[in-house]
């Protein structure tokens, strides 16, 4: 059985699909002038800032980002249905106008523009190139997904390999391959290898449809090549690569939520290396990181784009466990072709870069002061009036230096003893995996903060890829976060409770016991908690224990209540 | 139906309902106010709505015991709960949820929480007087933006148009909504101005030192120290700042607010 993949969201009404058929079938030059001019209009207020004016893909903004926008005059497209080196389908483009490109700056437009506009925009950026004239281009037929199982995702596993997809992606997915450093894409402009375990950044989407399409058609333009001809040429079947979809989307979990808050859990004893066991127990957290785009120089290209960090503490030492995927151990002269062409393709809007690789680098910062209420220290670093206390690594020579910061770059090394830190660096399979130990109480506390438990403290971090020219300045950063170290539960958190439901309960019987008292009628307490608490009239012996303790005949206890209480308060 | 106008004429249960409609109102009411009239709204904290609480018991409470007869009528169901043997029920029922809920308030304050540092700010705290912009003194208040009387519209606005997308893309994005591709790891995360609580609120001159001392020009209760809003006096030029403003309510179709309503109010400052 076989069908045609279409897309989930969208143009699912029968009225669209007929709408987008017909534009699809008048090439653009039969275009009416009017829609000519309402897609110009479109495209001149909404898309000239990256795409250019004439569609090149020039625009003001376009040296601001990798990847660079799309130049409309090659009619090349990354996300179709439709063979590799074909042309899009308008369901195609509009899938990707609709939905935007994760990953990159090019973001969707299905909130902002009506389905009108969008369907003129994209019948005015096909005019940007004679290729659509001709005749629509066809979908391919995708067979339907075999079900997920365990042996699929390791066929799914075996076949990743028989294709040679690690030698991009990597062994591990995380975009390490041995080609990775020499990659550009049809224009000339270097491209990474996707991170396979990031799925949030999938240019095309990061259901098991989306990238199943993405390897059957390819990604025109860039080096990730279609593997429609391996079945047709009947080295693996169909299934097969769908089970190489599901496996790499097996390789990670859908976009993190993000916390602001990062826990450190309570552990007899926290870990010696980063490879230890224990981490892959301890609970992960996703920080996003961005390029550095608030001092000078800037940096609108940032490598590193988010980290997990696990923490755990003793009691006696705080260790926190941070990696991140980075395709090299910086600097490293594989990756010197790559710099290269870097320097040349993004803005040097604050100073060139230059082509020299530096180490790997990643920046742990707190407040020097906890004390300050609500104020903390400027984010980036810290400021004069509010400086941080920040933990800098280096990868080469791996280093890790204890110190000061007043600002990005400002760092003057020594608060405390830096033997009070201690850390260890491990890279594999294009990942860094770092982690740094302190006491929670420093030698000297006047110079370093105390990290107390129970309480949340401001964190932030910093990284660096040295292999892109990145540095303490030019590199990605965090907004401050916080971390929560446990503290054991205190004995007062189960006494307090108990004691408060014992007082109320007391002080409850009380108020009752008194306004029966004053009403005269119960004189005392046997008798009105048998009252409360019984649901028939409390049994004889009761009542007549309860009338020799008062020394009155139990008759009288025995006249219902109400009939003696209801007279004077009957409602006026 | 009497039995309704009789609960509502009795004032316990008009105390009652006076007191459920004044949590009502402190704790979703108020938050639904600003925004009617376009300012970005906020939850009321619990300790507020407490202190609020607190006050309104007090006012019934004297409404109740204004006068001889309705006290006695407001004490009567509250007695009756307490001795009437028709009401055990009740009465125990109360006697064993009241001390249970009192335990578990008790021990919710008493647990342990994991929350982030509180870190309240102000959105558009009060302006500067004036401000130094790269070695010139420019008093805000009345300020009036100088590229609107001096060549076209349409100009400014291209030249904006680049000073923006080089420049605030990565942040404010290419929708003005807020969420550039950079916006996701900010907190706050930068403003929208296709919001009606921003840029629409304000007059060019406000906008103008916003941009030009950006997050660490706010004052203590903007929490400077978490905006990642750039000082552009750093990279951009007076005129530059100018346009981009100019740029910002084209492409946004809103009208900055104008100097002559405030200076008739005879209030120079800013929210
Ligand atoms: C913020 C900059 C930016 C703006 C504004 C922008 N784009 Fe893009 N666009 C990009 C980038 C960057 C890419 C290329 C991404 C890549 O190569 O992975 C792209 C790619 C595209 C593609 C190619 C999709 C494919 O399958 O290869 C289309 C179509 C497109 N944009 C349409 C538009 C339209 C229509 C608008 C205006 C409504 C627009 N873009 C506005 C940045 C932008
Ligand atoms: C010659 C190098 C190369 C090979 C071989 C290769 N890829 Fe890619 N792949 C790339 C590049 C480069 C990109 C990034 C394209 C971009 O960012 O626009 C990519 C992107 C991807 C994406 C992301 C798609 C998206 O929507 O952004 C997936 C998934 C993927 N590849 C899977 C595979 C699988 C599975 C294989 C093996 C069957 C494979 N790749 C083989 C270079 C390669
Ligand atoms: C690094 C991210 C970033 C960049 C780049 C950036 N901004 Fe901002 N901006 C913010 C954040 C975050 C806020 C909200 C926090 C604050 O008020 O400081 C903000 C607030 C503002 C405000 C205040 C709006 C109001 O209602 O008070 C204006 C105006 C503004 N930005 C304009 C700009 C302009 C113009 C540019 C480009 C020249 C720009 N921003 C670039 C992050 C950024």
């Amino acid at each position: 059985m076989s069908r045609v993949v279409g897309w989930k969201e969208g143009t699912m009404e029968t009225g669209l699909i007929a709408l987008v058929m017909v534009l699809a079938i008048i090439p653009s030059f039969h275009l009416s002038a009017q829609d000519i001019e309402r897609g110009k209009a479109v495209y001149e207020k909404w898309c000239t800032g990256c795409h250019g004016d004439t569609g090149a893909g020039d625009g003001d903004a376009a040296a601001y980002m990798l990847p660079r926008p799309r130049d409309f005059r090659r009619a090349v497209y990354q996300i179709r249905t439709t063979a590799s080196g074909e042309l899009p389908t308008d369901d195609d483009i509009r899938h990707v106008v609709d939905q935007g490109m994760p990953g990159t700056a090019m973001t969707g437009w299905k909130s902002r523009l009506t389905s009108g506009d969008r369907d003129a925009v994209i019948a005015y950026i096909k005019s940007f190139s004679r290729f659509f004239d001709g005749a629509p281009p066809q979908s391919v037929d995708f067979p339907s997904a075999p079900r997920i199982s365990d042996d699929g995702i390791a066929e799914g596993a075996r076949i990743y390999g028989e294709l040679e997809c690690f030698k991009c992606h990597g062994d591990r997915g995380r975009g390490d391959g041995t080609s990775a450093p020499t990659m550009s894409d049809d224009w000339d402009f270097p491209i990474r290898p996707t991170d396979l375990t990031r799925p949030w950044t999938f240019n095309g989407g990061a259901e098991v449809e989306d990238i199943y399409r993405a390897i059957r058609t390819g990604l025109d333009g860039t080096p990730m090549p279609s593997f429609s001809d391996v079945i047709d040429a009947e080295i693996i079947t169909d299934e097969q690569l769908w089970r190489v979809a599901q496996y790499v989307h097996s390789l990670a979990p859908g976009r993190p939520r993000v916390r602001e808050v990062i826990r450190a859990g309570r552990t007899a004893r926290v870990p010696d290396d980063p490879t230890d066991s224990a981490w892959v127990e301890a609970e992960a957290f996703y920080v996003p990181l961005v390029g550095q785009i608030i001092v000078s120089p800037r940096w609108f290209t940032p490598a590193v784009d988010g980290i997990w960090v696990r923490a755990l503490h003793d009691g006696e030492r705080l260790a926190l466990h941070i990696a991140w995927s980075d395709p090299s151990a910086s600097p490293d002269p594989l990756w010197q072709e790559w710099i290269e062409l870097l320097a040349t393709t993004v803005t040097d809007a604050d100073g060139a870069l230059e082509p020299v690789q530096g180490p790997d680098r990643f920046t742990i910062q707190f407040p020097a002061r906890l004390s300050d209420g609500m104020a903390r220290p400027y984010f980036l670093g810290g400021d004069r009036r509010r400086p941080a206390y920040t933990w800098r690594w280096r990868s080469s020579p791996d280093q890790l230096e204890v110190g000061t910061s007043t600002g990005l770059g400002q760092f003057v090394a020594g608060a405390g003893a830096a033997s009070d830190v201690a850390h260890q660096a491990v890279f594999a399979d294009g990942q860094w995996q770092l982690q740094v130990t302190r006491t929670l109480i420093p030698r000297d506390t006047s110079a370093a903060p105390t990290f107390a438990e129970g309480v949340a403290i401001p964190i932030a971090f910093r990284a660096a890829d040295g292999s892109s020219g990145e540095t303490h300045v030019r590199g990605s950063v965090s907004a401050w976060y916080a971390i929560y170290l446990d503290a054991p539960i205190s004995a007062t958190v189960f006494v307090m409770p108990v004691v408060a439901t014992l007082v109320t309960a007391g002080f409850g019987l009380l108020v009752v016991w008194r306004a029966q008292r004053r009403e005269g009628t119960r004189r005392f307490l046997p008798e009105a908690t048998c009252d409360i608490f019984s649901s028939s009239r409390c049994s004889d012996s009761w009542h007549a224990a309860a009338a020799k303790l008062a020394h009155r005949p139990a008759t009288r206890m025995l006249v219902p209540l109400s009939s003696r209480s209801a007279a004077p308060r009957s409602p006026a | 139906m009497p039995k309704l106008r009789e609960i509502l004429g009795h004032p316990f249960w008009q105390a009652v309902a006076l007191l459920v409609a004044a949590y009502l109102l402190f704790k979703w009411g108020i938050a639904v106010l600003p925004p009617l009239v376009g300012f970005p709204s906020a939850p009321v904290p619990q300790s507020v709505v407490l202190q609020y609480m607190l006050t309104a018991l007090v006012g019934i409470l004297i409404y109740v015991s204004y006068n001889e007869a309705r006290w006695r009528r407001f004490k009567e169901p509250i007695n009756a709960t307490l001795v009437d043997a028709n009401k055990r029920w009740l009465r125990a029922t109360l006697l064993v949820l009241v001390p249970a809920l009192v335990g578990f308030v008790a021990y919710d304050q008493s647990r342990p929480k994991v929350s982030a540092p509180l870190q309240l700010r102000s959105i558009h705290p009060a302006p500067p007087g004036q401000i130094t912009v790269r070695g010139r003194t420019i008093r805000l208040a009345g300020l009036e933006n100088p590229l609107r009387s001096r060549g076209t519209i349409e100009e400014h606005s291209r030249e904006g148009r680049r000073v923006y997308y080089q420049n605030c893309l990565p942040c404010h994005g290419d929708l003005l909504d807020g969420k550039g591709h950079f916006a996701h790891g900010f907190s706050p995360t930068p403003l929208a101005f296709d919001d009606a609580g921003t840029i629409a609120q304000l007059t060019e001159s406000f906008v103008f030192w916003r941009i030009a001392k950006g997050g660490p020009g706010l004052p203590r209760e903007g929490a400077p120290w978490n905006s990642a809003m750039p000082a552009w006096e750093d990279f951009l030029t007076e005129d530059e700042i100018w346009s981009v403003i100019i740029f910002l309510y084209e492409q946004s179709g809103w009208e900055p607010r104008r100097w002559e309503v405030e200076e008739r109010a005879e209030g120079a400052g800013h929210e």
